[in-house]
């Protein structure tokens, strides 16, 4: 701005005020609203889209969820590389030298093999051969039961449709028979029960064991993708079926689909940072020289009060 | 007791894709609703409003 000139959008209003019923039209909003709601509830409905068990994911993709309980023993899978809140595996989610995730400190701890294949087969105790198992693996060093499963997982990866019938031969050890019982134990539909977690009290909504289990796998990825949920897929946006999602959230997962976020691995810490920076600026239009002068430059203004300005001309500058 | 909403809008959903856009034909529809929702705003006189600003 140069010396002595005022920016008007800073200034004080000194031309004529007028009265504003603001509860009535409120009122009248609320009103509105809330019958359009209704209508549209009765012609359109809302997503019901049943949710996903380890029972139908069992069930459903046995050949997959078989690769996934096998990548928690071999300690590949994503929950067991993911870091803070679940374990120390990784620094996770960073900007910079900011590390965010690290900073929230492990609150959840889960070991992956233990909570979602050990402990469980534990349960089957009318299963001798999945008990003798379990107790050979445990019994096994811990480079032993990594050799097993991660030989038992290449060879899964080798085979025809990732089929356990049609592995090739090898020392695998107790991993087949752990992971042909799990299947059982998911199949059989006890294994939903078993990782929710039973500590939350009489009515128990932690679903955090199975949700994670389920998204190790491919079979949850899968269905995302089908119905364009996931994450280079504009997911965010986008709900089930025909129905509308939200398209309020168009900036922050178009940050996903393009460069440098597309391809980084801290991809969320770096698009939240940007948004935040980004909702920063929007809070402060106000106080941004040439930002703060879009409305009048724009004058969307004279449009809606046009009857005021055909009476009044244009306004002083 | 359930009520069948009158539109059924399961099944699989239409998308509109162009290079890395990608945009539900519901979404496409609300944003163009918008749309004419602010135009309708812009250019619709306010009920009652002639007067009210020479009270």
């Amino acid at each position: 701005m140069t010396a002595g000139r005022v920016d008007p959008a800073a200034g004080d209003w000194r031309g004529p005020r007028r009265p504003y019923d603001l509860v009535k039209e409120f009122i009248v909003a609320l009103v509105v609203v809330s019958l359009l709601t209704v209508v549209l509830a009765l012609l359109f409905s809302s997503p019901n889209e049943k949710g996903v068990t380890l029972e139908q994911w069992a069930r459903k993709a046995p050949n997959d969820f078989i690769a996934t309980t096998v990548s928690e023993l071999a300690g590949t899978s994503t929950s067991a590389g993911y870091g803070p809140p679940y374990n120390h595996s990784s620094t996770g989610q960073q900007i910079g030298p900011l590390h965010l995730q690290k900073w929230a400190g492990v609150r959840i701890p889960v070991d992956p093999a233990r909570a979602f294949v050990i402990d469980p087969l534990r349960t089957m105790t009318g299963d001798a051969a999945v008990q003798a198992a379990v107790r050979r693996y445990e019994a096994a060093p811990s480079a032993q039961q990594d050799q097993w499963a991660g030989a038992y997982a290449d060879a899964l990866s080798k085979a025809p449709g990732g089929d356990p019938a049609q592995v090739a031969a090898g020392d695998y050890g107790p991993v087949p028979a752990m992971a042909t019982g799990l299947l059982g134990l998911a199949q059989s539909g006890a294994l939903d029960s078993q990782l929710v977690n039973a500590g939350t009290g009489f009515y128990q909504a932690d679903y955090t064991k199975p949700l994670l289990f389920l998204a190790d796998g491919g079979y949850l990825a899968d269905l995302a993708q089908a119905q364009h949920l996931s994450g280079n897929q504009w997911g965010m946006m986008n709900e089930t079926g025909n129905f509308p999602g939200q398209p309020w959230l168009w900036l922050y997962t178009f940050w996903y689909q393009v460069r440098p976020f597309s391809t980084s691995t801290n991809a969320d810490a770096l698009v939240w940072g940007l948004m935040m920076l980004l909702s920063l600026a929007l809070v402060l239009v106000p106080f941004i020289p040439g930002v703060r002068s879009i409305p009048r430059l724009l004058p969307l203004y004279r449009l809606v009060w046009r009857s005021y300005y055909r009476e009044h001309g244009a306004p002083r500058r | 007791m359930s009520i069948e909403a009158l539109v059924d809008l399961t099944g699989p959903g239409r998308y509109l894709d162009w290079r890395f856009i990608q945009i539900s034909g519901a979404n496409f529809a609300v944003i163009v609703l918008m749309l004419v929702v602010f135009v309708l705003a812009l250019f619709l006189p306010f009920p009652g409003g002639r007067g009210a600003g020479k009270r």
